[in-house]
């Protein structure tokens, strides 16, 4: 059997849902109205924030993106900050070292010069009484 | 005619205007101008009468709480399409339709032409029932809402030389469908 495409328009000819559906559909948005009013303010903000959000993609995306713009690139300087943090930290220890280093070797110094004066000293009291002694050996010779 | 085109155009953009701004009287209003193109697309689509008629007024509520999206008349006509599409679809996948149809819903007889074989009629309908949901809905936009391939492209959300291929095979499937139901037919006579 065949068919024509009025054939096919005709089968699908609109049709009219019958008496009383606009006021079916009043009654059901009336009862929607009235959900509406009982429903907390802050769901409601909520469904009109994202509603809203949600008409405007292009705005989401490019807000997101300048979100995580900033948030990447306060990140980025933030550990540039940390790591010249460490490296301040890192030098001033160094110099420390570096300085108590120094202060060491100069107390070195210092305890050995101290030390070669009071050996010169005692090496010279020891030949002052060595000299007597050996005038006197020679003497009874 | 054009003069009548125009004139129910301003009507609808008055209407959706007043709608906007929290109209009731005008909401209903573009609920008649609408409810017979929703309701026939639910209906050819899920072949059940109370399943659409729940389907179109699910629809008409959706359209309540968006209204404020709604830019034109043209823009509404084809949310209303998009939606019912997307909701056929919904309906389709939960619940396994019942293939017997009681006496009131059974699909009415045509009466507006004389020239059209009423039973053949009732045999399109339900060789359509039987076609794929995306094929089902691709063949009511094209026949019953007139429209070309690609605005059902863009209500359907399907690439334009996919549209015209489903179209070209539900037609073949819908032939092939017809043809076994008339052979049934005669193996039951004869």
């Amino acid at each position: 059997m065949h068919f024509s495409e009025d054939d096919l328009r005709e089968a699908l000819k609109r049709k009219d849902p019958g008496e009383g559906f606009t006021q079916r559909v009043m009654v059901r948005v009336n009862q929607s109205k009235a959900e509406d009013t009982t429903q907390p303010a802050i769901k409601k903000t909520n469904g009109k924030f994202l509603s809203w959000w949600m008409q405007r993609p292009v705005w989401a995306v490019a807000v997101v993106a300048m979100l995580l713009l900033a948030f990447g690139v306060g990140g980025y300087q933030y550990s540039e900050y940390r790591h010249a943090e460490e490296n301040r930290i890192a030098r001033q220890k160094q110099q420390q070292l570096q300085q108590e280093a120094e202060r060491a070797r100069d107390q070195a110094i210092m305890a050995l010069e101290i030390a070669r004066a009071k050996m010169n000293h005692v090496l010279q009291h020891a030949q002052l009484q060595a000299e007597p002694n050996d005038k006197i050996r020679r003497q009874r010779l | 005619m054009e003069q009548t085109a125009a004139f129910e155009d301003d009507r609808l953009k008055l209407a959706l205007n007043q709608a906007l701004t929290g109209d009731a009287q005008a909401f209903a209003e573009l609920v008649r101008q609408h409810q017979g193109m929703v309701f026939s697309i639910a209906y050819h689509f899920l072949q059940d009468r109370s399943l659409a008629e729940d389907l179109a007024q699910e629809v008409f509520l959706e359209l309540f709480q968006s209204i404020d999206r709604i830019q034109s008349p043209a823009h509404l006509t084809y949310w209303l399409r998009k939606v019912t599409s997307n909701r056929c679809i919904d309906q389709g996948r939960k619940k396994q339709r019942r293939r017997e149809m009681a006496l009131e819903e059974a699909p009415e007889p045509v009466t507006a032409s004389g020239q059209t074989d009423p039973m053949l009629l009732e045999r399109l309908q339900q060789s359509l029932a039987t076609l794929p949901e995306k094929q089902r809905l691709v063949v009511i936009m094209r026949f019953q809402e007139g429209l070309g391939p690609a605005e059902i492209a863009e209500v359907l959300e399907m690439p334009v030389n996919t549209v015209k291929s489903t179209l070209h095979r539900s037609l073949a499937d819908l032939r092939k469908g017809l043809t076994r139901k008339i052979r049934e037919v005669r193996y039951a006579f004869f």
